[in-house]
């Protein structure tokens, strides 16, 4: 059958609108298209121009960030200099108080020939430090100890609490080379005495001649000071001091308590004279008072090799008439070689006249040395914590009674300020005061 | 004589002991001091170089985090005073403390 041609024709033309009629619609004239294009270059030169714009805000920030931190860096820097020169022209107190305790604690456990064992608190010694001002320090030391109030019938039972001053004192740094320090004063007499908190002296009793021949403190006034030599540490020490100094049990320049009796003690006391008496009167307990002093040389070739050596001494009366002095003169030296070995020890000398004894003449001297094991460095945890400590004490008390003593312990550092020690005292004592032959000691240690 | 020989030994054979039981319980140990090196001529010290020369002396090391900055300053005018420490070397040491104290 035939397809009737005005039906091919309308087919043709369809087909050829359908073709053409996209490229008909798509067809933009070459103003169009050249004006779109002057468009797009003029949108992309300003893309351009704000990108630069664009840069230059960027390090303009920049600058100006940098001068403001210049800036607050001069404001801060005035205000310093403005708040010194305020400071320069009021003279006073430039410095906030502030309060701080230090001291330490010890918990022990022992057993003396010839007595049970057993625990004790044997020391809680609180340091109170009281800073007023850069150059003003006033600091106190107590001693609390527990004491069984046990006795004959009618004294009752339970503890008594001691609560004791070990020194108070008032610090002022006068200048870079003068401190002058007044009060209950540790005496400069040797070094162990000034450097014998619980947690420092590595064995738990003091040697025996700084616990029976030298006085502890004393009530005075004392002028000290370092003057550095050189620039690796090096330096000479000084203290010069005057206090009320020792006096008399009973008031008398006899040698015992009771003349002629040895077993009644010691007439001489080394540490009641403290200037207020017992009747509440202030006074001497003699007319002059005693003076005193130590110089001493520090070296240390290098961090823990160092060597330092002193001599000091004192003299005055002891009596109540003044008839008598007691006098001491000391060395003390220690030798640091190495963060592990040290060597230290003391000599002391003293003598004092008496009224029925002629001169008494006690001396006595220790010498300690102590050996960290971590110097062997075997990298093992116990032995790495551990050191092992002895001494050798000789007292005479120039009574009828010698002693040497021999001690051999050790101590762990469970941490910088906690150590737990332990010593075993062996005791050769002959007179009328012998002391008991042998002493164990374990002690925990606390230093805050 | 021989009395005291076995006191002796028995007391030795406690601490021993007792020893031996205290390592067996420990968790951690602190690590050995540093060995000290050889200072340079012409060096000027520094306030820890200070610190070591002077206080390790007498006393295992107080880290500075311990006390506060204003502590420090209590704590050196006590120390200046009981050590008789040259000024400036204890104000180096108390420059040390409070830059490494923290607060």
């Amino acid at each position: 059958m035939k397809i009737p041609s005005i039906v091919l024709s309308a087919a043709a033309g369809c087909a050829m609108g359908v073709l053409l009629s996209p490229h008909a619609a798509a067809a933009v004239s070459d103003e169009d298209f050249n004006a779109l294009k002057s468009t797009v270059q003029q949108m992309d030169q300003k893309m351009q121009s704000l990108e630069q714009t664009n840069q230059f805000d960027e390090q303009k920030i920049q600058q100006l960030e940098q001068r403001l931190g210049e800036t607050q860096a001069i404001a801060t820097n005035a205000a310093g200099q403005a708040e010194a020169a305020q400071a320069k022209a009021t003279p006073g107190p430039s410095a906030r108080h502030n309060f701080t305790m230090a001291g330490d604690a010890e918990i022990q456990f022992g057993k003396t020939a010839g007595q049970h064992s057993g625990f004790a608190l044997a020391d809680f010694a609180p340091i109170f430090l009281f800073r007023a001002n850069d150059d003003i320090l006033f600091e106190a030391g107590f001693d609390t100890t527990l004491q069984n109030a046990g006795g004959p019938p009618g004294t009752g039972g339970g503890a008594n609490t001691s609560f004791s001053l070990s020194f108070a004192q008032l610090d002022y740094l006068w200048n870079d080379y003068v401190t002058v320090v007044a009060g209950d004063m540790l005496l400069p007499l040797g070094t162990y005495n000034e450097r014998s908190a619980g947690w420092l002296t590595k064995i738990p009793d003091a040697p025996l001649l700084d616990d029976q021949l030298l006085p502890s403190t004393g009530v005075g006034v004392q002028l000290r000071g370092a003057l550095p030599v050189g620039e690796n540490g090096q330096s000479l020490t000084y203290a010069v001091y005057g206090a009320n100094g020792p006096g008399s049990v009973t008031g008398s320049g006899s040698a015992f308590q009771t003349p002629g009796d040895p077993t009644s003690g010691a007439n001489l006391d080394l540490g009641g004279n403290v200037g207020i008496l017992g009747d509440g009167t202030q006074q001497n307990l003699h007319s002059n008072p005693s003076g005193g002093g130590r110089i001493g040389w520090f070296y240390p070739w290098k961090p823990h090799y160092d060597v330092e050596l002193g001599i000091s001494g004192q003299s005055g009366e002891w009596d109540d008439a003044g008839n008598h002095l007691w006098s001491a003169a000391v060395l003390d030296a220690a030798v640091h070689i190495s963060p592990y070995f040290e060597v230290k020890g003391e000599y002391a000398n003293t003598w004092y006249g008496t009224d029925d004894a002629g001169t008494i003449h006690p001396h006595g001297l220790w010498v300690q040395a102590a050996y960290k094991l971590a110097g062997l460095d075997l990298d093992f945890p116990v032995i790495n914590d551990l050191e092992l400590v002895g001494r050798y004490d000789r007292l005479n008390d120039g009574l009828g009674t010698k002693t040497d003593r021999y001690t051999a312990g050790f101590i762990y550092y469970f941490t910088n300020t906690l150590l737990f020690e332990g010593d075993y005292e062996y005791l050769s004592s002959h007179g009328p005061s012998l002391l008991p032959p042998n002493n164990f000691v374990l002690q925990l240690s606390y230093g805050f | 004589m021989k009395t005291r020989k076995i006191i002796w030994w028995s007391t030795s054979t406690l601490v021993g002991v007792c020893l031996i039981g205290l390592g067996l319980t420990l968790a951690q140990a602190q690590p050995p001091e540093k060995k000290a090196e050889p200072r340079k001529t012409g060096h000027k010290l520094t306030g820890a170089e200070l610190y070591q020369i002077n206080c390790n002396r007498c006393h295992a090391e107080r880290y500075p985090t311990e006390w506060t900055s204003a502590q420090w300053k209590t704590l050196m005018v006590h120390m200046r005073v009981r050590a008789n420490l040259p000024a400036a070397q204890a104000r180096e040491i108390l420059k040390y403390l409070q830059e490494d104290s923290g607060n």
